[in-house]
């Protein structure tokens, strides 16, 4: 019954993640998400809830779109997750648990509830917020979100999704003729 | 290059390597998709790479009393770090001293040759004879003409890809197909050209067409050469185990020890020539002592100096070779102090390049905000970045220098080498000019500058160290003559970047190369002469 359950959630968050960033009131309650991704995969680091909270925060930044997936599918969260897992030094571990909890505590403060309560577009108005200090972050919050947007990026543009579908690089095979434009046929100055 | 030359004259050699032989097409893997790798690529976190700023806040040694597992120089910072871990030095283990310095060590055979940067470029006259040009230093005992035959065969033997541009500061080579250009970096091109400059396709040590070696393919135009560090697994990139070392084992003249790391020129006591080499195994710590005809060593201008500092003897007090005292310190070329004079510095610099897609989508990523508009403008322009660095000359400077430091040792118990070494006010003046020329050469060809970035480096970021054991016609002030022999020991050979007079603003890897195989067809003729 309950294996069925989370089946059936697994289902509809994926068809949710093709559309989300069109369909407009998506909310996915916090238990159903987390036990949906802990299904999926076991987090090494974080909770479930943080789990979650990265995840849709990720998707925020670098949303689905009509041209290609967005974090989510590129399983960013699992990355950021494998490398704070890892970490030699408790600096970023410490830095991650206490900007998200920030995020939660900014989302209650600004829009009466935990970030993952909220309504998408609410949401995106928090992430609007942390994001206003962008150029010279001093508050956590700004902070963190500097720390979250490079991260994501870069877990998001070195995954499949990320170089294949988004920038359809085309480079790292072989080139019979090289890319480019010949320019040793110009003449020297 | 040594070995090469000199077994194909059919002399027997002995190559002597500190480090191990790695495979590197094994360890590089550079067709790994960042996504196929569990840290895309990156190295464990129990390891460390110096950041710049670790390098500007103290002085080496760097990795003492680090807590990490295994600490390396700041290019094990770059993408793709795991794939090289296996062929450059840890820090702890290789410490040095003295003033700031950003030393990139690599113990494998083949050394930096598996990771170097592939800009091949040849010297000219305005390098080989700067003092006759601007006054100052010294000139080069040898001319262009000297070497530019040296520098052909280096060509045809290793394979080299480029434009010909007829620049007298920038010889041009023996080309094979020359890569092509981004359309931001034709723009640039033809912006230049209007300046009287060039931009001109990477001269690269790269076989675009192919070379006659079994070990190497030619390039597959994968536009993947900014990975890993630099390694080539296919081996279109030169690199001497598969370009040179290989097909001299093939002679059957060549023999390898690897895991030697060599801490003296050893001295025949009754006539005070080199009589071989002692090395210590570093897997085992025994010691041994190999003895040869001559000896050419080739361990990296500041090992080498640091080797000759070491090999202290009855005859040679200060250490060998060191009677006179003084062993110590789109490419767009150099367009400075040609034809005009600037009042601020002398000599040159060029700028390395480039421009279009990468793999990601580089400082598109850095735009402001987020979500799809973000996205979107990520993508829109992630090929549309075009950047440079500038690389000028240091001027070779009596006070630069550097010794052996009695009271630090390495993990084999041999002395390590100490820095006494500062970039000048030429070298600051000459940067200020490089950011400022850089700045309206962009802004010629329409291109918005996003940044700027002024400061220099730590010394040694440029990982073209030369000069240590300079040569010339008078033993007083050079150690080596023009074949790169000792003046004191004649059997003795340093064939690395040790002889280089003045360093030049031309990347020094293909006249290295050029110099080493002229220095040693002259020895082969020498003992073949029995003039040794």
């Amino acid at each position: 019954m309950e294996d069925r359950r989370i089946e059936v959630t697994r289902r509809d968050l994926l068809k949710a993640a093709g559309v989300a960033a069109i369909a407009a009131p998506l909310v996915v309650g916090e238990p159903l998400a987390a036990a949906a991704a802990a299904a999926a995969e076991a987090p090494k680091f974080f909770t479930r809830g943080q789990w979650a909270l990265v995840d849709e925060l990720a998707e925020i930044i670098i949303p689905a779109d009509d041209h290609s997936g967005g974090a989510r599918a590129a399983k960013v969260v699992n990355a950021i997750d494998g490398w704070l897992a890892e970490a030699f030094e408790p600096d970023p571990k410490n830095r991650w648990v206490e900007g998200l909890a920030r995020v939660d505590a900014l989302a209650r403060e600004k829009k009466g509830d935990a970030f993952m309560q909220l309504t998408p577009e609410d949401r995106e108005a928090v992430v609007t917020i942390m994001a206003s200090e962008e150029a010279k972050p001093a508050s956590v919050e700004g902070k963190f979100f500097n720390e979250l947007k490079r991260r994501t990026s870069h877990f998001y543009y070195t995954s499949k999704i990320g170089i294949h579908d988004e920038l359809e690089y085309k480079g790292n095979v072989l080139q019979e003729e090289y890319a480019g434009i010949d320019v040793s046929k110009e003449g020297t100055n | 290059m040594a070995a090469w030359e000199l077994t194909s004259r059919g002399l027997n050699v002995l190559l002597v390597e500190a480090g191990k032989k790695v495979n590197t097409t094994e360890v590089l893997h550079s067709m790994e998709w960042p996504y196929d790798h569990p840290r895309r690529g990156q190295m464990s976190p129990k390891f460390h790479a110096l950041s710049r700023n670790e390098y500007n806040i103290r002085n080496p040694p760097y990795a003492q009393d680090s807590q990490y597992e295994k600490v390396f120089s700041y290019v094990q910072g770059w993408g793709g770090s795991d794939y090289s871990k296996t062929l450059v030095v840890d820090e702890k283990d290789h410490p040095y001293s003295g003033t700031k310095y950003a030393w990139v060590r690599a113990r494998a055979l083949g050394g930096k040759t598996n990771i170097w940067g592939r800009l091949a470029l040849r010297l000219s006259d305005y390098d080989f004879k700067g003092k006759s040009h601007d006054g100052y230093g010294e000139d080069w005992p040898i001319s262009y003409a000297d070497v530019a035959p040296y520098y052909d065969r280096v060509d045809l033997l290793l394979g080299i890809s480029g434009v010909k541009e007829n620049l007298p500061q920038l010889p041009d080579g023996k080309f094979q197909r020359p890569y092509k250009l981004t359309p931001s970096e034709v723009q640039f091109r033809h912006a230049l050209q209007k300046m009287g400059r060039t931009a001109t396709p990477y001269r690269a040590g790269v076989t675009t067409d192919g070379v006659t070696n079994k070990y190497r393919s030619k390039c597959f135009g994968r536009g993947a050469c900014s990975r890993h560090v630099g390694g080539c697994d296919i081996h279109a990139a030169f690199d001497s185990p598969t370009g040179l070392i290989y097909p001299a084992q093939d002679t059957g003249r060549l023999s390898i020890r690897t895991n030697a790391t060599v801490h003296e020129v050893t001295v025949d006591p009754a006539t005070g020539k080199a009589r071989g080499v002692g090395f210590i195994d570093t897997v085992t710590g025994k010691s041994y002592e190999a003895r040869a005809k001559a000896v050419v060593l080739a361990a990296s201008t500041l090992e080498s100096a640091r080797l000759l500092l070491l090999s202290k003897s009855r005859q040679h007090p200060n250490g060998i070779g060191n009677s006179s005292g003084r062993p110590g310190g789109f490419y767009v070329p150099r367009f400075r102090n040609l034809t005009e004079k600037q009042p601020d510095f002398i000599r040159g610099y060029g700028f390395e390049g480039e421009g279009g897609f990468g793999i990601g989508p580089g400082e598109g990523a850095d735009a402001p905000g987020f979500g799809k508009a973000w996205k979107k403008h990520v993508r829109d322009y992630a090929g549309a970045y075009i950047s440079m660095g500038g690389f000028g000359e240091v001027l070779p400077r009596y006070e630069n220098s550097v010794s052996i430091d009695p009271l630090i040792k390495d993990r084999w118990g041999i002395p390590v080498l100490k820095f006494d070494y500062q970039f000048g006010d030429n070298e600051r003046k000459m940067a200020a000019d490089m950011a400022q020329q850089a700045q309206e050469m962009f802004e010629a060809a329409g291109i918005e500058v996003v940044s700027v970035g002024k400061n220099l480096l730590t010394e040694g970021w440029s990982i073209h160290e030369l000069g240590t054991a300079r040569m010339g016609d008078d033993p007083r002030t050079s150690v080596l003559n023009q074949f790169q022999q000792s003046h004191d020991v004649n059997n003795l050979l340093v064939v690395d970047g040790s002889s280089h007079v003045n360093a030049s603003c031309q990347n020094p890897t293909w006249t290295i190369m050029a110099l080493a195989m002229r220095s040693c067809e002259h020895l082969a003729d020498q003992m073949k002469k029995g003039d040794l």
